[in-house]
């Protein structure tokens, strides 16, 4: 999966590696947007690209075998990845594709991921990743989700 | 840029999306089930095979990066993953790739290593299946063997290693 310099449209291979302890020493607030100390005891997943220790995004998730899913709880990307100014875009979908990839090793067919999303930025999901609103469940199972995971994994 | 496409911009730096409390997490869980059962029953027998490949891909490709040894992860079962994931009958595998239907079970049963012939079949065999599915590399199907051969050497260390090594000597050293 890549990430592309918005400067120079080239485009940066990433790894997606699980938090260290060390690691929430240096996920403040200011530059990540949440308090991550509070994720600590989930299962928490950091962007970097190859061969730099700079972390780009994290994203905390909870699996839910029973249900065949995997819920996005909280997601973020670097204070200086956001907005129209962002260094990288793609962080975010490198996120969801790669939790996609592991819902579908899991669960194959009956493969799901989800997320909790304000009515305002639902319809961004929907558009960007082909995620279906039910409640306030945002989700993206078979077949998009094969779509979703070619488009960032193929690149 | 538009208004728009600002808005579009900076939805994306996070998102919170944990559940308030236990009774919103479960109440959201049961309506999303229902939904999405009501979705899986109109998955066509295509999309099912394609999320089965795709399934069997990444879990090959998991035990390539970080192998463990157990009986998950042997290349029969792979074998027997991909096989049922596009036949109804193994017998009609067999008869694509023109192997003995026997050779075939003894293979998927352990009771036979598979031959040359046999996995370079199924790098063909495979190539041609996920071509519509995802990216394929078949050349996997041969580090999942050698990847199982390495594992079973090793596992078994202890009971080979003190025979082997009353026959080995080196009679020549070389100082550095």
């Amino acid at each position: 999966m890549k990430v592309i310099d918005t400067l120079t449209g080239k485009k940066h291979l990433v790894d997606i590696l699980p938090v260290d302890m060390a690691d929430f020493k240096i996920l403040t607030k200011d530059r990540y947007f949440f308090d991550w100390n509070l994720e600590k005891k989930q299962e928490v997943h950091k962007l970097l690209i190859k061969g730099s220790k700079d972390i780009l995004g994290l994203v905390s998730i909870e699996r839910i075998p029973q249900e065949w899913r995997i819920h996005i709880r909280l997601l973020t990307v670097s204070k200086e990845n956001k907005g129209s100014e962002k260094k990288y875009d793609r962080i975010v979908g490198c996120f969801i594709a790669f939790i996609a990839k592991m819902a579908i090793r899991e669960f194959g067919e009956l493969a799901c991921v989800s997320l909790k999303s304000k009515s305002e930025i639902a319809q961004h999901y929907m558009d960007k990743y082909a995620m279906r609103l039910t409640g306030m469940t945002l989700s993206i199972e078979v077949p998009e989700i094969i779509d979703l995971i070619n488009f960032y994994d193929n690149d | 840029m538009t208004e728009d496409n600002n808005l579009m911009m900076d939805v994306e730096y996070g998102i919170d999306s944990r559940y308030k409390s236990g009774l919103e997490s479960v109440s959201e869980a049961t309506i999303l089930m229902e939904a999405r059962l009501r979705r899986m029953k109109m998955l066509s027998k295509d999309q099912i095979t394609k999320a089965k490949l795709l399934q069997l891909k990444l879990k090959m490709e998991e035990f390539i990066n970080h192998p463990i040894y157990d009986n998950h992860n042997h290349f029969s079962n792979f074998l027997k993953f991909y096989i049922d994931s596009i036949y109804s009958k193994r017998s009609t595998f067999a008869k694509d790739i023109n192997v003995d239907p026997v050779s075939l079970s003894q293979v998927i049963n352990n009771h036979r290593e598979p031959k040359d012939e046999f996995i370079l079949k199924l790098m063909i065999h495979s190539e041609k299946a996920y071509k519509d599915v995802c990216s394929f590399n078949k050349k996997i199907w041969y580090q999942i063997y050698f990847n199982n051969k390495i594992c079973e050497i090793m596992a078994k260390q202890e009971q080979w290693q003190p025979e082997i090594e009353k026959q080995v000597r080196i009679s020549e050293v070389t100082k550095f």
